[in-house]
């Protein structure tokens, strides 16, 4: 930590929105391949839908990526070295290790995404069907899965590892919370995107509610350890725009009322929230992570 | 053997040649004109102009490699106040966070121990901002790459000492071998003790790995604006990847426990809890 560290200047519209499309797409994914492992086949229609949602959100990514750096058609010596034309890698740079482990995701999302429409008898493609079995599939998405949860959490891990007060303070938590938040917003856009391909999503509801729940209460103790952590320059979080976006959006909307709605529903015995409410929640949850994103990555440089 | 510069901040007098020099041989621009309207002003304001003493230069930024910093130390009745002057730059770490964090290689040690930024092979990610805890390496709008003090790579590679120990008129910044800068700088030091200066301290035998650019300090080093304890991130990145990790082990099996398959849908909302 040090107060005189400079912030990198990083846009909230570039790397703010690379987070939160990263983390619902590497989240997606791992929830579609665990459902897949542990569900014994009845979560066909939650795997399918996850790997719908991820490698389309993951190609949102590149060009926010790009954007953002100050000579953007170099983007390539982040993979390769600019002299010899070897690959390249720092492994004591997060951003360094960070970058190819979104080519190797985005690699094993366009398989499952590919071996989705193979299977749906969307795409009739003779060399992917030929090798669409079971094997090649299971072992893109752990693979992948491992990639993503890796996408999901060294984000936070880039922030945490830098000496600007806020973000060096609260170290080690932010990966950790990140990887929760893309759980929970991978979840929410799963559920949404079953309801819009109109899968009916009654059944799953239960466990992408106890999903929640669970999820949601290791964020709020993630939370709490980085406000504390933060000691004194825990103020940037108590003032002006991002502390509104951090109390308000990530912590009130975003995590502690769909929790509690949860919850609710849970304790009356219902099991189960009315579903115009679990679609509510499911917004809530999506918009919750997008503003926690944001606002750490915008705290941390004022 | 590593090059450096030895800073004895006691003998600067505040001139600015280091500064001027170091921008004629970089071929440095002036800082970008800042003019922004003051709501309360009729007339665009120069921001620059910073109203701290002498200190126009503010900051280091893309442009500004040195910078001469001024603090005066004046009590209420102006009896027995002083100056400090201190001319900072890059410090060029042996345990260099910038370095460390670099994705592309354009941050590089070279033979002679300094830490040199390539232009032609960075892309202005920008993560090296940060990662310095010093507030050394800065973004340039104009060449969209970070840029800072290459401790005047192409001179000292060529048999010349930097441009601003060269242009330094007291010898307050002098350029030479490591070794030989600490021989000199412990001897400065008793010498400044036998004096009665105290607090007198040398910054940067242990700091970030040891500095190949040290200085000779008065007074504690916050006093000149430098951190007490710098910090290179990266020592933290072990154990913040391993909480991260926990972290998605814990999400992992969440939703494993979630989207289990079980024998039946009856009372499964109960056994979840544990």
């Amino acid at each position: 930590m040090s107060p005189v560290a400079h912030a990198p200047g990083w846009e909230w519209f570039y790397i703010g929105l690379y987070f939160f499309f990263g983390g619902v797409s590497a989240g997606a994914y791992i929830i579609g391949t665990l459902a897949e492992f542990f569900g014994g086949g009845r979560h066909r229609g939650i795997s399918r839908t996850a790997f719908y949602i991820a490698f389309p959100t993951l190609l949102l990514t590149p060009p926010l990526l790009v954007g953002d750096l100050g000579q953007p058609l170099r983007f390539w010596h982040l993979l390769f070295d600019a002299r010899s034309g070897f690959p390249y890698l720092n492994l004591s740079s997060p951003l360094s290790v960070g970058s190819w482990a979104l080519v190797l995701y985005g690699a094993m999302a366009f398989l499952s995404f590919m071996d989705n429409l193979v299977a749906e008898g969307k795409l009739d493609f003779a060399p992917f069907a030929r090798a669409y079995v079971r094997v090649p599939r299971k072992v893109f998405a752990a693979v992948g899965s491992a990639a993503g949860f890796f996408i999901a959490g060294y984000t936070g891990v880039l922030l945490n590892v830098t000496s600007r007060p806020l973000w060096a303070l609260t170290d080690p938590f932010v990966g950790a919370l990140f990887v929760a938040s893309a759980g929970s917003t991978g979840a929410a856009a799963i559920y949404l995107v079953m309801k819009w391909r109109r899968i009916h999503p009654r059944p799953e509801l239960e466990e992408f509610e106890r999903f929640e729940r669970i999820v949601k209460i290791l964020e709020i103790a993630l939370a709490v350890a980085i406000v504390i952590g933060a000691g004194k320059f825990a103020g940037v979080l108590f003032r002006g725009p991002y502390a509104v976006m951090f109390w308000v959006g990530a912590i009130l909307l975003g995590t502690l009322v769909p929790l509690a709605s949860n919850w609710y529903a849970y304790r009356s015995g219902r099991h189960l929230r009315s579903e115009p409410v679990a679609v509510l929640m499911a917004y809530l949850v999506l918009l919750g992570g997008l503003l926690l994103r944001i606002s750490l990555l915008q705290a941390g440089q004022l | 053997m590593p090059k450096g510069m030895f800073v004895d901040t006691t003998i600067c007098i505040g001139c600015k040649a280091c500064q001027v020099a170091c921008k004629q041989w970089n071929v440095l621009p002036g800082e970008p004109a800042d003019f922004r309207t003051d709501p309360a002003e009729k007339i665009p304001v120069a921001v620059n102009f910073t109203g701290d003493s002498y200190d126009n230069t503010a900051d280091l930024t893309g442009t500004n490699w040195r910078r001469v910093r001024f603090i005066e130390q004046f009590p209420e009745n102006r009896v027995g106040g002083r100056w400090l002057i201190s001319s900072d730059s890059c410090k060029h770490c042996n345990d260099a966070g910038c370095l460390n964090a670099c994705p592309t290689g354009a941050l590089v040690r070279t033979d002679l121990g300094n830490v040199a930024l390539r232009q032609d092979v960075c892309i202005g990610c920008k993560y090296c901002l940060p990662s310095c805890p010093f507030g050394v390496v800065a973004f340039s709008h104009q060449t969209g790459t970070a840029r800072k003090c290459t401790l005047c790579d192409e001179r000292i590679h060529n048999g010349l000492g930097t441009a601003c120990a060269k242009a330094c008129p007291t010898g307050s910044i002098a350029y030479g071998e490591v070794a030989d800068l600490k021989k000199k700088a412990d001897a400065r030091l008793s010498k400044l003790k036998s004096l009665g200066h105290e607090k007198a301290n040398i910054y940067g035998y242990k700091e970030a790995g040891g500095l190949n650019v040290f200085y000779l300090f008065d007074d504690r080093p916050s006093v000149y604006g430098q951190p007490e304890k710098p910090d290179v991130p990266q020592g933290r990145l072990v154990v913040s990847s391993a909480v991260t990790v926990a972290g998605a082990i814990a999400v992992g099996v969440a939703a494993i426990v979630a989207f289990r398959e079980r024998g039946q849908s009856g009372n499964e909302g109960e056994e979840v809890e544990k």
